[in-house]
């Protein structure tokens, strides 16, 4: 039975396909009920057109230069957050990547607690945390770093958990048998097996922190956020445009860096297939 | 007027390879023409230039006189149509879709975008899946299908373009010899039934010679053989196949006496 | 060296360890008396992420094709694309929703609209990637037939990439939900702005309990996208 009309879908019955049927109508419905809550308004949203138009505008100012110094001092806080918190998020969550992994760990129990425990950590944003911190440790860059590292140990040490679990049981096998120790037995068969792997994410990490990092100022905890709050909040036109473009540079350079790095050890992992 | 002009035809890859040396040939409306060769002679490169997959260095080719050009690929490939070595079908959709994408040249995207046909599309998918004996699977996912199968989809949806020309690059190299029987049968068939003009690249001489109505044989970018299956003799394959500066090619002649 | 320009003194945080210890044992006892308000803020939240990823989905199914280097119809498309895609990635959420707060007021829309922009420009990307591992084979099939760039993108394209784009989609919806709810910190609506007064207050109890809500929701979210992750893969 074709439908009258002269269009049709390639299917045989004519209609799009029924998982796409449902799901656009659940996804249509999902948005017309929360709408309301979100205050979508295409009439303020069309108003607001001319206020961008016009704060865009004023941003075209003489920039203050004199504020470059101090501009310069808060990125170079916010990248040093970033490598700090990595460095020591990295170190820490080596254990605690082996003890969430299920051919590692000393007992299941470990394993459970770990691995939860993990989870945790990953679950709430950067800045939650350093909200809580700063309320503990006081301002400045340190509770930023402990945020940072904090959460980054939640995802790092799953990251490394997953890797050493994929790990080539029969070079574990060949070290024990050598009457390697626990502890020997992890450092020297299962982590160089599964460090390649870890540059990779090392790289999404840090990106993924720089911009974290330049956020958590916003409460107090270091970093360009609170100069760019606060420039925003007592419309300091001169400064948002510095502010905006330093926080692109920086971001892009790493993001172009990693790239770089990333297709660089794709190539010579590629190369060292063939090797064998 | 012929089909196909090719006329003092060139083409440099950007890495420097010659792929072809200032050729030139007229191909006439309604043959069937296979371009016979080695690997690397050329013969893909040629053929990508009859739709514009790929554009001369210098001299042009002609599709009933107009000139393929960038400004013109969508005219020129509504008349057109490619079938590929790896049938070059949508793993993912149906049979169906695959076939109508043939359609898309002739179709303004107001529609197509959304996946909707006329009426008369579905009817000429339909018409072109009967051709090839295929309706049987018109709603199956292209990649289920075997190679022969998967083959006949991408001659159905080159006859779905309603094409004055059907171009074959090495349809049957990736088929077993009873699917590359049917597929050239398929192809002759067409040539013969609705007059389209086929060029086919085959490096299979037997089939060349049965098939063919004209062999076009080809050697490092350059034509060495132009004449009808009859003309191919001995002396002619081994012009085609010779090898670049090796004088006793054994493996050259153990080839020409079981071709 | 860092650790010296940072000026972070370990020892204070050494001393600080048994303050911290006492510090974090007056979160012990969450104070739910509010627990209605929190799920309603929490309901916000996870309103402004919908409406944050769906902009975003619309925003990069438009932009990634003409990122994608096979698709773009010419070289300076591209280019542009790209950057548009860049910038967009590059400015912190935040930052876009101090920018939208200015232009249209308090309230979750600015939030909704910032995580919109700051993640077309990830969906985008990552659009623009997958398109552009699409087997060329197949591209040629359907560039053979005279498709338009418009056609191209919807035949050769999407069929191709569409279970890792739906599956992307759904880690920007997770990450969407974290964001969307230290937002309000900004007064860009939701919980954040509750969260960010009852620490201010000293109100322990309640900020206890606001964070157990954001973190169950949090994982909640988490393993429903897993799950809808798992059902597509």
């Amino acid at each position: 039975m074709t439908p009258v009309s002269t269009w049709r879908w390639p299917t045989p019955n004519g209609l799009p396909p029924r998982s796409l049927i449902i799901s656009a109508l659940v996804l249509l419905c999902a948005l017309w009920l929360t709408a309301p809550i979100v205050e979508v308004d295409f009439v303020r949203l069309f108003g607001s057109i001319g206020k961008m138009a016009k704060f865009a505008g004023q941003m075209y100012v003489t920039p203050d230069w004199h504020y470059v110094p101090q501009l310069l001092r808060k990125m170079l806080e916010t990248i040093e957050m970033t490598v700090l918190g990595t460095a020591i998020a990295i170190v820490i969550s080596l254990p605690l990547g082996i003890l969430a992994a299920h051919n590692a760990t000393p007992h299941l129990f470990v394993y459970r607690l770990t691995r939860d425990l993990l989870s945790l950590m990953r679950a709430l944003p950067e800045l939650v945390w350093a909200l809580v911190f700063v309320s503990a440790v006081g301002l400045g860059p340190l509770p930023g770093v402990m945020a940072l590292a904090f959460v980054t140990v939640g995802f790092m040490g799953k990251f490394f958990a997953e890797s050493i679990e994929v790990v080539d049981p029969k070079a574990v096998e060949g070290v024990r048998a050598h009457g390697a120790g626990w502890l020997q037995v992890r450092l020297f068969a299962m982590l160089p097996q599964a460090l390649p792997d870890i540059v990779g994410s090392v790289m999404y990490i840090l990106d993924h922190n720089l911009r974290a990092a330049a956020i958590l100022g916003l409460v107090g905890a270091g970093g360009i956020g609170y100069d760019m709050v606060m420039s925003m909040r007592m419309f300091q036109y001169d400064r948002i445009p510095l502010i905006a473009l330093s926080i692109y540079l920086v971001v892009t350079a790493l993001d172009r860096a990693s790239d770089y790095l990333r297709s660089r050890i794709i190539h010579g992992s590629r190369k060292s297939t063939f090797a064998t | 007027m012929s089909a196909i002009t090719i006329q003092s035809v060139s083409k440099r890859f950007p890495n420097g390879f010659e792929a072809l040396k200032g050729i030139g040939a007229e191909i006439q409306s309604g043959s069937f023409t296979v371009i016979l060769g080695p690997s690397g002679a050329g013969k893909s490169t040629l053929l990508r230039l009859m739709n514009g997959l790929e554009t001369p260095t210098t001299g042009e080719v002609r599709i009933d006189g107009v000139t393929v050009d960038s400004g013109k690929l969508r005219t020129i490939r509504s008349k057109v149509a490619m079938v590929f070595q790896q049938f070059n079908l949508v793993d993912r959709l149906s049979v169906v879709t695959n076939v109508l994408t043939g359609r898309l040249g002739h179709r303004s995207w107001v529609g197509s975008v959304f996946y909707l046909f006329r009426k008369e599309d579905m009817d000429i998918a339909q018409e072109a899946l009967s051709r090839v004996a295929l309706t049987d699977k018109a709603w199956s996912r292209a990649d289920k299908l075997s190679g022969g199968q998967q083959q006949r989809v991408g001659i159905a949806r080159a006859l779905a373009q309603h094409p004055k020309v059907i171009l074959a690059d090495e349809p049957v190299a990736s088929l077993d010899p009873v699917s590359s029987e049917e597929i050239m049968n398929l192809l002759r068939e067409i040539c013969d039934r609705d007059g389209i003009t086929v060029v086919v690249n085959l490096h299979q001489v037997e089939l060349a010679r049965r098939f063919a109505d004209r062999i076009i044989g080809m050697n490092s970018g350059k034509i060495v053989f132009d004449g009808s299956p009859q003309q191919l003799t001995q002396s002619a394959l081994r012009t085609i196949y010779q090898r670049e500066g090796i004088e006793d090619d054994t493996s050259l002649d153990m080839a020409l006496a079981y071709a | 060296m860092i650790v010296r320009d940072l000026d972070i003194s370990f020892e204070s945080l050494a001393y600080g360890v048994a303050d911290i210890g006492e510090y974090f044992s007056r979160y012990g006892q969450p104070d739910f008396t509010n627990l209605s308000r929190y799920l309603a803020l929490m309901g916000i939240t996870l309103a402004t992420a919908l409406w944050g990823t769906v902009f975003a989905f619309l925003v990069a199914f438009s932009l990634g094709p003409l990122a994608a280097r096979n698709f773009a119809p010419n070289p300076v498309v591209y280019r542009v694309a790209r950057e548009t895609l860049n910038f967009m990635r590059a400015m912190p959420d935040l930052m876009l929703a101090l920018i939208f707060v200015a232009a249209l007021g308090l309230g979750p829309l600015p939030g909704a609209l910032a995580l919109g922009v700051h993640t077309a420009g990830f969906l985008g990307k990552f659009f623009a990637e997958s398109l552009e591992r699409v087997d060329k084979n197949v591209c040629e099939g359907v560039q053979s037939t005279g498709a338009n760039f418009l056609q191209m993108v919807m035949y050769a394209g999407w069929p191709s990439i569409l279970r890792e784009a739906l599956g992307y989609t759904l880690y920007i919806m997770d990450r969407n939900v974290r964001m969307a709810s230290v937002l309000g910190l900004v007064g860009a609506g939701g919980i954040g702005m509750a969260l960010h007064t009852t620490l201010r207050l000293f109100e322990y109890g309640q900020s206890a309990a606001l964070i157990l809500v954001i973190l169950a929701t949090i994982l909640i979210i988490d393993y429903a996208s897993a799950w809808l992750r798992r059902r597509l893969g």
